[in-house]
């Protein structure tokens, strides 16, 4: 009996899904997000800023006259729970678009099953180089800034502030914590800073001061680290127990020190430099009125994820109305070095590898706010095309 | 020559004292646990959540405005009612089963799991950071050592001469070893056998509780901190004999050591891989131990 009922509830799906969209039907958009978990403090920026741009897209008359309408799923942060629930937005919920994923390892498992749907994702929030590198595909977008251009931008800057400087590495000995490295190396290295150390710790470090003694031997003038969490709390409190802190520059990736851990941090967070692609701090109208909407919203300021997110419905927007459907491979000749704008400026979504280009900012921990300390190009924080599935 | 005396003062000496220090934490922990384990029989997998517990009453009670050393009395004295409602009000009602080693290992394993998750539902996801109760740091042949870690291993040295003085010195730590050489004997004799196994237990995750309260202000407080030590302390017990003050002693410091020293010379994700394959071999050589069990030697 109960084959006989899904036979019945699924032909009466696709009889629905056949039937086709009339003009008035909504644009469904899925989103798969990490609602619960280590993460949910993320997923919650992401639904915010999504929320907050559909609903102003919507009372403008939506898209091309139709509705924007949202459906959530909560992937937990984990890639198999996310390759279920976007399988299950594409096949069910019938979605025409996709976004949400946060960890990279999602990013990526959720594009995969975008190509075999035949529809297109966007991530608002993934950081690793690889979704729009070596592992990049032909239905992947990321409309924020990735970490090489977060490394090229505070590298720019370092050159200025501290020219030729002695750097040394602290990353955690995972991939994140290995690429981000990496990664800043060779910017900096580009202009003109060298290396005088490196250590990788285990993630969940309790003691870091037994890397002091290399650290302390290896003299820098500045340190780069990448971790995260509570290990930024142990690290920058440690450093500041032994009075290294003291005449040392700390810059780092853009997840180091983070609203989460900065109140934990305290005094030993002054001063930490980063490149971002969003702050609520910008300067300009249009980020004065997006942070003022989504405070009004939701009781919060905005952070990249935030931000990022709401910039991506306008993307989408942009896209369909330019290709006049919604259809896949329209919208994708539609994305194409589409220029739209977002509340930290023009971005630009290069045709090749699927990245946003966007102005990058320099922040700097100041009385325990991020303060914007400089800016930099789009193009000059970039970097080469490297996706080779054109 | 000078050479090796140099790499002794600013490489070897500042390592090694920063590891004693890891080392008296390690052993704080540890020491509740082999009391534990030496007299109850009962591997207690929720004692990284007790140093936990300890951590987030002294975040609280310090927002409220009581000073740390203050503190450090009144957590311990909080943490023995709550370990002694657990040992009667769950540990006894499974201890005298015949699978008692799993159903006290499971239960345990369970109260952990409950309070990490009602810390994080009480206190949030995001760590607390107590302000280090004594700033600025000493520094003596060139070696720089903060204050508050000179103070942890004073203060460690003395939490555990106290305890080993307890335990073997007075009447009352006589009983203890009484009630775990042989418990039936021992009731016959009239020590009070349930209570001291339910005192004993309060007293280990009292222990746990301080030294919550010590390593807050080094190593943040937030709901899964319990995992820490927890690894590194049990490979202290089994190592230094399950239920031995003297090998927990021993062991951590030796542990410490190893990790401390070996983290300069290879990669430091090696660091927990050798301690836990000193632990394996020891296991295979030498089952009971560095040391033997609580009252029995």
């Amino acid at each position: 009996m109960t084959y006989y009922r899904t036979t019945m509830i699924a032909a009466l799906l696709s009889a629905t899904a056949i039937s086709g969209a009339y003009a008035a039907d909504p644009i469904k958009i899925g989103v798969v997000t990490p609602l619960s978990g280590t993460y949910a403090g993320i997923g919650q920026q992401v639904k915010w800023g999504l929320e907050l741009a559909t609903k102003e897209v919507n009372a403008a008359g939506g898209i091309m006259g139709r509705q924007v309408e949202l459906t959530f799923e909560d992937e937990e942060a984990n890639p198999s729970v996310a390759v279920q629930k976007a399988d299950k937005l594409f096949q069910v919920g019938k979605v025409d678009f996709l976004t949400g994923t946060v960890n990279s390892g999602s990013t990526l498992a959720v594009g995969q099953v975008a190509e075999r749907a035949g529809k297109l994702i966007a991530t608002t929030v993934s950081f690793a180089d690889s979704i729009t590198g070596d592992k990049c595909s032909p239905n992947v977008y990321r409309v924020n800034a990735r970490a090489g251009q977060q490394s090229a931008a505070l590298a720019v800057w370092l050159s200025k502030e501290r020219p030729k400087a002695q750097v040394f590495y602290l990353g955690p000995d995972y991939e994140m914590g290995r690429s981000t490295v990496a990664a800043f190396k060779s910017s900096a290295e580009k202009v003109g800073a060298s290396s005088t150390g490196e250590i990788f710790a285990p993630l969940d470090s309790k003691d870091y001061t037994q890397y002091f003694g290399q650290l302390r031997a290896a003299k820098p003038q500045v340190l780069y680290t990448s971790v995260a969490g509570n290990d930024t709390v142990r690290l920058f409190t440690q450093l500041q127990e032994f009075g290294l802190l003291n005449n040392l520059t700390v810059v780092g990736a853009s997840g180091t020190v983070t609203a989460q851990n900065i109140g934990a941090i305290g005094k030993a967070a002054e001063g930490f430099v980063t490149g971002v692609g969003y702050s609520a701090e910008i300067d300009t109208p249009e980020n004065k009125k997006f942070v003022a909407a989504f405070r009004a919203a939701n009781k919060a300021d905005p952070d990249l994820y935030g931000a990022d997110s709401y910039g991506m419905i306008y993307a989408y927007k942009a896209a369909v109305e330019k290709a006049k459907s919604t259809d896949t491979d329209k919208v994708r000749a539609a994305f194409a070095d589409l220029k739209w704008s977002t509340p930290q400026g023009e971005k630009t979504l290069r045709a090749g590898d699927h990245q946003a280009v966007q102005t990058m900012y320099v922040v700097r921990v100041t009385g325990g706010k991020f303060k914007i300390v400089s800016q930099v190009k789009g193009e000059d924080a970039i970097g080469p095309d490297t996706c080779k599935r054109h | 020559m000078s050479g090796a005396v140099e790499y002794f003062q600013y490489v070897l000496a500042p390592q090694m004292l920063i590891g004693l220090v890891l080392g008296i934490a390690v052993i704080l922990v540890a020491l509740g646990l082999t009391i534990i384990f030496g007299l109850l029989d009962v591997i207690n997998m929720s004692h990284g959540e007790f140093y936990a517990l300890g951590a987030f009453i002294a975040v609280a009670l310090g927002t409220i405005g009581l000073p740390f050393w203050l503190l450090l009395i009144f957590v311990p004295l909080v943490m023995l009612p709550i370990g002694y409602i657990v040992e009667r009000g769950l540990i006894q009602r499974v201890f005298h089963t015949s699978e008692r080693h799993v159903t006290t290992l499971l239960l345990t394993f369970g109260l952990g799991l409950v309070l990490e998750d009602t810390f994080g539902l009480v206190f949030g996801p995001n760590p607390y950071k107590p302000d280090i109760p004594i700033a600025g740091g000493v520094e003596a042949f060139g070696i720089f050592l903060p204050s508050y870690r000179l103070f942890l291993i004073v203060i460690g040295g003395a939490i555990i001469a106290a305890v080993a003085f307890m335990v073997y010195r007075t009447r009352l730590g006589a009983m203890v070893r009484a009630a775990a050489y042989d418990r039936h004997m021992a009731a016959s004799l009239g020590v009070p056998v349930q209570h001291v196994y339910a005192g004993a237990f309060a007293f280990g995750v009292a222990l746990a509780g301080l030294a919550g309260v010590l390593l807050a202000p080094i190593y943040s407080v937030f709901p899964t901190m319990g995992r820490d030590f927890i690894l590194i302390a049990f490979t202290v017990v089994i190592v230094g004999g399950m239920g031995s003050i003297a090998g927990v002693v021993v062991a951590g410091l030796v542990l410490t050591q190893v990790q401390a020293i070996v983290s300069l010379y290879i990669s430091p994700v090696w660091s927990d891989p050798i301690v836990f394959g000193i632990m394996v071999a020891m296991l295979m050589v030498r089952p009971q131990g560095l040391f033997g069990r609580l009252g029995h030697g």
